[in-house]
Order: C-alpha cells, then structure tokens, then sequence
C-alpha cells in the first residue's frame, strides 16, 4: 500500500524531494534476498524482504526526530538502516518506511588522548580505522568487515570480531550515544546527557545504556541511533597501511614491531590450553581462527589461491593433489591466527617469548608454511582491516553460519568435532559445499581480555539453486536438533528464525511464544516486552525485538 | 508480637530480625536535607530464597526495604532509610565463597563476602581480583563493583562495570532473575563441567540487566550471587613512585601509560592524600603531608603466568624511558613513602579506621567521573571554592584514577573534618555544596548520584530521569526498594 499523499509530503517536506522516495524500481533495490545471507534464519530460496512504503535518506537528528514523530502520528512502522549488510537491516512487515541512514556519515571527532571517537551511523569501520590511524590508534572492526557501520555494530546488533581481545568488543567500546527512542523524543545516553560529553555511556545512577542494547542490540526495532561515541586503542604502526599487491593477494608489510602467526595444536585440549595461556598473560593484539572459515580441508589451497594474483579458484582441485598443501593442511587442522603488536620493541620481545613458552607448554607450533612473508603480510593485513569479506562468499555465492558455540575455551573445543561431523555428513549429501566438515571460525577472546571464543560453523551454498538452498537449511535444522539433543541450545543458524520466517515476514506469534517460553529463562522477553511498552507505545518496530507478553504461557 | 515481626520472624528465623536497629553511624553530611528515617527492623537472610520471600512480602504489605552488604562505616547516606518503617536488609551474613575457578578466573560470590575475605581465598588458586583503593575491611565486593566504585587498575576495564559479570538478582516485584550468562544457578558442580560457567556480564539478550542494578543504591533488584573475573596473581610485582609538583605535570606521562596499557595499578595522589593511605594517626598525617612531593602518579608492575621476571623488566625499563621524556622519574621511595609500604597497603583493604577518616574522624568526599585533561582545572575549581569557604586547602586529599582503559577517569576530593564540631561540619557542608555545583557547571560527570547530586544531574537531565523512572517502575513497580535514593 503506498502512503498516504499528505503523509508522503509531509515526509518530503522533512527531508527534502531529493532524499525520498517510493518508487517501487528504487524500492524494491531496499529489498534483500533471503536465499543469502541473512544472518542466521532460513535460507529461503526465491524470498525477498517485503518493499518498504517509501525510502528516506535523513540528515541530521532533527530530521529523524521529525520523522519518527510522523510516524508516531499516523502509526507508521519504521526501521533505519546504516550499512545494510543482512537481512535485519529490512523491514519484515509490509508498508514499513526504510530509513537509509548514509548521509549522516561524518566523524565528528577523534579525542586522541582519552582515545575515543564519536561518529554519525554512515561511518564505516574502515573510514575510521583510517583517519584513528593518523594519530596513533586503531577501531575495532566487527567480523562482518570493514565497510559496515560503525555504529550500527556498536548500538543495535552484535559487534564481535578479531580485535575483541586487545581492542575490547564494540558492546564494551560503546560510550555515550544519541538515541532517537522509537517515540521521537531524543535521549542522549550517560555523561552526554549530563552535559559533560561523550567518555562514558554508564549512568547517572542506573545505566539505562541498558535498554539500548544488550548483549545483542534491538535490530533496527526500537528508534534509531544518530551518534555515538566508540573507545578507540593504541596503533603502534604507520600513519597508513602501506597495502601492497593485486587483487586479492592484498598485503602490508608492517614496522618489526608486529608479528601474524598462523599456529596448531596437537589437540583441542592443548588448542584451548593455549587460548587460556594467551589470556593469563595478557599478550596478543588480534586473535581469531580466521581462515578455517574455508574449511579444514580446502584452507591452505584456498590461501595459496589468495596470495597468488595468477591462480584462480579453478586451481582448488589440483592444489589439493599437492602433497606439501596436504602437508600443511593436516599439520593445520586445530589451528588459530594471532597477531602480536609491540608497543615498543621492548614489550614485542616480550611477548614473542612468552608465547613461544606458551607454545612450548602446550606442544603448539607455528605452521611454517603461513608465516613465509607473503602469506603472513596478506594474513596481517586481512586480520587488521578486515577488508576481505567478499570471501566469506567466494565457493557458492552465500553462506551462513551454524552453531556458534558460544562460552568458555573448552566449552568449543569439546563439541567442535561432534559439530563438524555432523556438517560432514550434510556436505556429502551435496548441497552445501564439501569442505572437510570442520569450518568453524571465530575469536579467540569473545570479549576484552579473553575468557570465551565463539565457534560459527561456517557453510557455503549456492543461492541460485533451489537444491543447494533447501538442502542448507536442512542441514540447518538438523544443527538445531544436535544442539539441542546435546543441551547446547538452539544454534545461531536460527538466532533471527524467531524474527522472521520463510515468506520474508514476520514470524507468527504462536511460533515466536513457543521460541520464547522454552528459553532458558523466558522472563527475558517478558522484560522486554515491558520495555517495548514502555519506550514504543505505538509498537513501530518489528519482530527483531524479541517479546514475550503477558498473555503467553 | 507485631505482625510485620513475626512475619519475618517466620522467613528469616527469630534471631534474625533485629528490633529497632537505629540509623547505624553514618558520616554523610546530607542528613539535613533528607533526614534519615529510623528503620523498623533489621532482617539478615540467609538465602535467596529468603530473599525473594521478604521483597514479596514487601510487595504485600508495602513495606520499603533497604538492602545493605557492608558494614558500617556508610559514608555516602545511601543505606540509610529516607522514608519511615522500612526494613533493612542485611545480607552482610551471606558470606559464601561459591566457588573459585582457576582457570576460567572466575570467583562466584554472596554479596556478604569481602575483599579481606576473598583475597587470600582467590591467593591460594593463584587469583587476585583489581581492587578500589583501600576499601573498608568490611566492605561487600559485589556492593563495590555495583556501586561502579574505581579499581586501581584501569587496564583490565574492558568495561565500566568490569570485573563484575553475570548475577543473581530479585527483583524489586520479587521475580529471581539471571542476568548475563547466568541463566542457571551458577553454583552446581555438572553446570561448570559442562561448560556453564557464569562468564559473560552483559545481556541475556537484548536488554542490560546488570546495567539497572549498578550504582542503583539497591534500588531496582536485590543482588543474591554474582560471578567477578579475576586476574592471575602475580608471582612478582612492583611498585614505583613518579612526583611532581603539579598535576599537570603528570598527566603526559599518565596518558602515555595508559595509551600502551602499561602498568597494573595506576592512579594519581596529591601529598594530602598519600598522607592520609600512609598514616595512621593525626599527627602523622600531618608531618606526612608537609614532607611527601605535592602530587604523585603510583605505578604498579606485574608479571604473572607466563615469564613473570621478564616482563616485570621490560615494563620497567619501557616505563622508565616514559617517565624520562616527560621530565620525570620513577622512584622507589619518597620522602616519608617507601614503595613496599605502600604495596602493602594496597594490596589489602584499609586498616582500622578508615584511611579517608583517620586524619580528623570524619571525611565528605566529592567525587564524579571526567577526562584525565580536566582534572587540573577541577583541582583549581575545588582549591578556590575551599579558599572562598576557609577551608583548609591542604587538608583536601586528592584522588585521580584512570578508568575504562583511560577513557575517563574518576576524581575525587575528600574533605577531612572534625565531626565533633559544628563549625567544621557547617563549614564543610558548605564547601561540599558549593563545590559540587561549580564542578557539575565544569562538566564534572556524577555518574554516582548520592544525596543532593540526584538532584543535580536528574534536574538538568530530565530525559535520563523519565527513562529510569520509567525501568524502576519495571522492576520495582510498588517503588518499594530504597524509596527517595536518585529521582524515585
Ligand atoms: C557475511 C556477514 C558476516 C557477518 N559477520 C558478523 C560478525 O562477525 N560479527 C558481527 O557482530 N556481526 C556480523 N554480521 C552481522 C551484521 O551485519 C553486523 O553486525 C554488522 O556489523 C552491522 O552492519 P550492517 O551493515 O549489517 O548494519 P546495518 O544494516 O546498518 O544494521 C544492522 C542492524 O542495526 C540496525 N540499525 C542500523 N543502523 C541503525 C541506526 N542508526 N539506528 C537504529 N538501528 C540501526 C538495523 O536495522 C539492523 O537491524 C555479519 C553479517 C554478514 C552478512
């Protein structure tokens, strides 16, 4: 249904002609496949988001105040957007007006020595990486790479990436905020709204940044962001990456001060043993098991495609022939990429002792064969800017992830090959891509410090081929029931199941009360049931806020 | 027997609920504003299932509750009643140690443990948790990181609220909740074996539970368990003493630490209040204040795991360089301060009496969180309002620490005064007023709204205000847990 004419100029009128519109061909490019990546629900094959009533592109806060007031007025649902990377981005119910947040993409200021920035939702995470490394810091980057939204990981989905460890996740480096509430009315969170700027996002008193977000965010349910601050940390490198190559074998040869290690254990104990070494002693900049994400059979052939400009992915199946790559491979399975920073020769000497100790106590060692010069460049350079996210994509077209054990170091290493086998199985039946089960990547240190990894399984397929489609989300529910026949919960292949379901919509409410009542702990979404009634009276979000009302039992 | 009495006399056991307790000594100056109410009773449980009980009882009968972890002392006026009849809840006698957990680092603990209870437990596995700077013996671990107090070491705050992770907490409507990763009881043997472990703070799901509870003044839930994150304990440490004779003078060096995240502890003092962590009585303050340098940044190194000598060495040298560009060195004793005194100090809570009231019996502090940039300028905001109030400006102990990483830092004054006499006290009172409101116009954040600075930032916040009043009557819809704290 199209908007009402006075309320589409009314729009406008906020606006501006230029940054509106409803024409469906312009609507219908704000509609997102769900036969792709749409972060953890389905795959569908031939599904679309619904089209939205109409596209804006705000300015300023004012502009998004007057708007969502609008909406208020004429109960209009909306949802803002920054970077549009998954699916949650869209509206999943028809008539929702798409808020493109784009042009608000300044950085409003970088604070060098109490090392925070404070950015509009356009900014990237390589924009700011860029200029904090001018003055001596770095950003961290959320997993899903460096041309996503800033402050959209930070505020309103998840956030959690390689940096995590040394740079802290972007839940942890979320300070003050601006907060547009799903009401109109503006709330600046913490010391910003005290007026004494943007250092801390906790309090006065009890710190309502908890309503803002939790361990995940609202999704784009509940108002829109228009500022926030993020705490930056110590770059002790260049001003710029000095990138070298040709696509895709991008690389940067960093000052003595940095060290990429690809390294393997002898088992998964001994893996998780390391991981908490690592975290005792404090060491480690980046640290993420980054390029199993191939999988553990295809891992080495595909870097060596990666780092060589003349090879191409028709090289896979004879580079698999190659008994050094299936040297290197065997010698890799449990393995983890890390990178060390020293803030001064000093403290590099430091820490390359110690975590050779480390490897030593845990019978690790460093795989020779990634850390010759150009693949450990290429490996530093993927690690720190996360600029490669087209490679998440490269067998298929698409993948998702499944799993995604979530706690403590040895809570992954002892199911992670009950997973993979199980993923195996699938992958011969052939609709997902053959990759040795075991495609499980995530960080080492799920938050600052250390003390969780997080295990997404990764699973390729094709999106254009209903077969490959289907067959992934198969496999998909049979992860849900090996997770929850061995008590470890739903996996993230259907964290966002509950929001959305098979035509593109919202799911229906007697399947998201079964979803919720039999959460561990149901009163969750009870809360925040409460807290949508509170801050959204006119409920112009969508499902993405997850809610349980009084009613269900 | 009164029926309120026997009541709880049935929930918490007769011996547990104590008759007319009286207000209990407090020290806070804010009493004219909000005199303190006597309480009706006090309850000790035991349980959480106790616990529950009296705040659905409460809910019964709208009785107010007032719960209270540590023991006296109360500097601040939050436990103490600002309505009649309420009831204080003592959970000071839920001392468990649930369980230490070497090697997630993990300590799960009953809101009555201390950090002198808990240290030498956590010693023995090889643990340590950051502490604030000299707390009370008696003071509750979890009532301090609730409360948002300041570690010394800055470095290991990911977070604000680190190293407080997931918790157990009742509700001001009586619902029992896990926020975090807890989900579960947290204290069962098969639920860690099975990889269950209580580590994650934020969440569960997409709202901050823990974030209501903080620096709430027990005023939204009632916290029964919590899981803290510990750090390793360092087989070798050090400590070193780098003095200026202005602040300003130690800020580079300070934000150059913290850029690399070298050094365990840090934080800076002026003389006064270096005097007053060192000595032990009055006259010793005194003589201590007149020697040590007028400011002094405290430096702590520390090697654990893994080659704990070597780092120890490199830190050394590396923060040495530091301190030589900024002009500065670092030193092992000062005049009147030697650094395994200090160590000594710091590594345990406060001796008898409290560090902060040992030099006159009593101590306002004024304290709020800003940028280590600033922190001059409120030192000559506080040193000019003390000067216009005639009060002793030598006496004001100053106390900079860096949190979150450096991100911000918390500043502190604390005004000494002779309880005993009426100048004193009208005169501080005075002071304290004063100088909060300018600190507050100065961008002072009081992030930690005791007494009148409720009233301060929720009056120039009205936003904030609705929206936590909007979450308390959430959780705590019959306003019955400390009614009158913050803007309830
Ligand atoms: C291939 C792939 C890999 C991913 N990997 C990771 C990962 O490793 N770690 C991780 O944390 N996430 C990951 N994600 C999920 C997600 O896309 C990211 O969290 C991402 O950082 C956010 O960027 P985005 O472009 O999706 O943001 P957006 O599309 O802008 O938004 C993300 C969510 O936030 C909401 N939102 C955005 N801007 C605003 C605003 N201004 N106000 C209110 N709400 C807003 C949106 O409605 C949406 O629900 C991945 C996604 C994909 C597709």
């Amino acid at each position: 249904m199209a908007l009402p004419k006075e309320v589409y100029k009314a729009l406008k009128d906020i606006v501006g002609s230029e940054n509106i519109s409803d024409d469906p061909a312009l609507l219908d490019s704000y509609r997102y496949s769900l036969a792709h990546t749409a972060i953890h629900l389905g795959p569908y094959y031939d599904t679309f988001t619904p089209r939205g009533a109409a596209v804006l592109l705000p300015g300023s806060t004012g502009e998004v105040q007057a708007i969502v007031r609008l909406c208020n007025e004429h109960k209009i649902k909306f949802k803002a957007s920054s970077t549009f990377w998954s699916a949650q981005g869209y509206p999943s119910e028809d008539d929702t007006i798409q808020l493109d947040m784009r042009r608000m993409d300044r950085i409003l200021e970088i604070d060098e020595r109490n090392m925070f920035a404070v950015v509009e939702p356009g900014v990237i995470g390589a924009t700011l990486q860029a200029e904090a490394m001018k003055v001596g810091l770095n950003t961290h980057i959320a997993g899903s790479g460096c041309s996503c939204s800033v402050l959209a990981g930070a505020t309103s989905y998840f956030g959690s990436g390689p940096s995590n460890l040394y740079g802290g996740w972007h839940y942890e480096n979320l300070l003050g905020a601006e907060w547009v509430m799903p009401t109109g009315d503006l709330f600046r969170i913490g010391s910003l709204g005290s007026g004494c700027g943007w250092f801390c996002g906790e309090g006065p008193g009890p710190s309502m940044r908890g309503i803002a977000r939790g361990f995940l965010g609202a999704k784009g349910a509940m108002g829109v962001f228009t500022k926030c601050a993020i705490k930056l940390f110590a770059w002790p490198g260049p001003e710029s990456l000095p990138v070298e190559g040709t696509v895709p074998a991008y690389r940067v040869s960093l000052p003595d001060n940095f060290r990429a290690y690809t390294v393997a254990f002898p088992s998964w104990k001994a893996w998780a043993d390391a991981a908490y070494l690592i975290w005792d002693t404090g060491i480690g900049y980046l640290a993420h098991r980054q390029f199993n994400m191939f999988g553990r059979e295809l891992k080495y052939a595909m870097v060596k495609i990666l780092t060589d400009p003349s090879k191409t992915l028709g090289d896979l199946e004879e580079l698999l022939e190659d008994p050094e790559v299936q040297r290197v491979t065997e010698a890799s399975k449990r393995d983890f990429q890390i990178v060390l920073a020293g803030m001064t020769p000093r403290d590099l000497a430091w820490q390359e002792r110690a975590f050779d100790e480390i490897l030593a106590r845990t019978a690790g060692w460093k795989v020779e064969a990634m850390n010759q010069p150009d693949v450990a460049d290429w490996s530093l350079l993927y690690l720190l800017r996360l600029g490669h996210k087209n490679l998440n994509l490269v067998f298929g077209g698409s993948y998702d992830g499944c799993f995604g054990l979530l706690g403590t170091a040895d809570y992954g290493t002892t199911h992670v090959e009950e997973s993979g086998q199980l993923k195996k199985e699938w992958e011969e039946q052939g609709a997902v891509v053959q990759a040795g089960g075991d495609c499980t990547m995530g960080p080492i240190g799920g938050q600052g410090g250390g003390g969780t990894c997080l295990w997404e399984n990764f699973t390729c397929f094709d999106p254009y081929e209903r077969e490959s489609v289907e067959g992934t989300r198969a496999l998909f529910d049979a992860a849900t029931k090996l997770g929850l026949a061995r008590g470890w919960g739903v996996g993230m292949e259907k964290w966002n199941a509950q929001c959305r379901g098979p035509d593109g919509r919202t799911t229906p409410k007697e399947e998201r009360d079964r979803i919720h009542l039999s959460a561990p702990q149901p009163s969750v979404f009870r809360y925040q049931h409460k807290i949508r009634r509170a801050f959204n009276p006119n409920d112009l979000g969508d499902a993405y806020y997850e809610t349980l009302d009084d009613e269900a039992d | 027997m009164n029926a309120k009495k026997a009541r709880l006399a049935e929930i918490v056991g007769p011996d547990h609920v104590i008759d007319d307790p009286g207000i209990g000594e407090s020290f806070t100056l804010d009493r004219t504003v909000r005199p303190a109410k006597r309480p009706s009773f006090k309850v000790r449980p035991k349980t959480v299932e106790q616990v529950r009980e009296i705040v659905l009882w409460a809910n019964e009968t709208l009785t107010p509750l007032v719960p209270v972890s540590s023991g006296a002392p109360h500097l601040r006026g939050d436990t103490l009643p600002s309505v009649p009849e309420a009831v204080i809840v003592d959970l000071a006698g839920m001392k468990r140690i649930l369980k230490i957990d070497r090697r997630n680092r993990l300590a799960l603990l009953e809101p009555g443990v201390t950090y002198s209870q808990l240290q030498p437990e956590l010693q023995k596995e090889g643990l340590r948790v950051i502490m604030p700077l000299l707390p009370r013996a008696n003071k509750s671990v979890i009532a301090s990181l609730l409360e948002r107090e300041p570690p010394m070491s800055p470095r290991y705050q990911w977070n604000l609220l680190e190293p407080l992770r997931s918790l157990e907490i009742v509700w001001g409507n009586g619902d029992r909740f896990y926020s975090g990763s807890g989900t579960f009881r947290g204290e069962r043997e098969e639920d860690w074996q099975q990889g269950l472990v209580p580590v994650q703070g934020p969440g569960p799901g997409q709202l901050d539970f823990y974030k209501f509870v903080s620096a709430a003044q027990g005023s939204m839930g009632i916290v029964t368990w919590a899981s803290v994150k510990c750090e390793v304990h360092p087989e070798f440490r050090k400590l070193f003493l780098v003095p200026g004779e202005r602040l300003a003078d130690l800020i580079d060096f300070t934000y150059r630490l913290l850029r690399f995240r070298f050094g365990d502890e840090l934080f800076l003092v002026n003389d006064a209040c270096l005097a007053y962590i060192l000595a032990q009585d009055e006259d010793k303050a005194v003589s201590l204040r007149n020697s040590l340098p007028p400011w002094t940044a405290v430096v702590g190194i520390t090697g654990g795991q893994v080659l704990p000598r070597e780092k120890v060495q490199a830190r050394q040298q590396d923060i040495q360089e530091l301190a030589q560009q900024s002009g500065l060195t670092l030193a092992s004793a000062l005049r009147g301060c030697h650094e395994g005194e200090l160590q000594a100090l710091l590594l345990n809570a406060s001796a008898e009496p409290y560090w902060k009231l040992r030099y006159k019996g009593g101590a306002q502090e004024i304290f709020f969180l800003s940028t280590l940039d600033r922190a001059a300028g409120y030192v000559a905001t506080m040193q000019a309002a003390a000067g216009e109030q005639q009060y002793p400006i030598s006496d004001i102990g100053i106390y900079v620490q860096p949190v979150h990483q450096g991100v911000g830092c918390h500043c502190e004054f604390i005004l000494p005064f002779d309880r005993g006499s009426q100048a004193e006290s009208v005169r501080t009172e005075a002071l304290f007023r004063d100088a909060s409101h300018r600190l507050f116009g100065q961008k002072a954040f009081f992030s930690r709204p005791y007494g009148i600075w409720a009233d301060m930032v929720y009056g120039a916040d009205e936003r904030t205000k609705m929206v936590t009043q909007k979450v308390k009557d959430i959780f705590d819809p019959n306003h019955l847990l400390n009614p009158g704290k913050l803007c309830f």
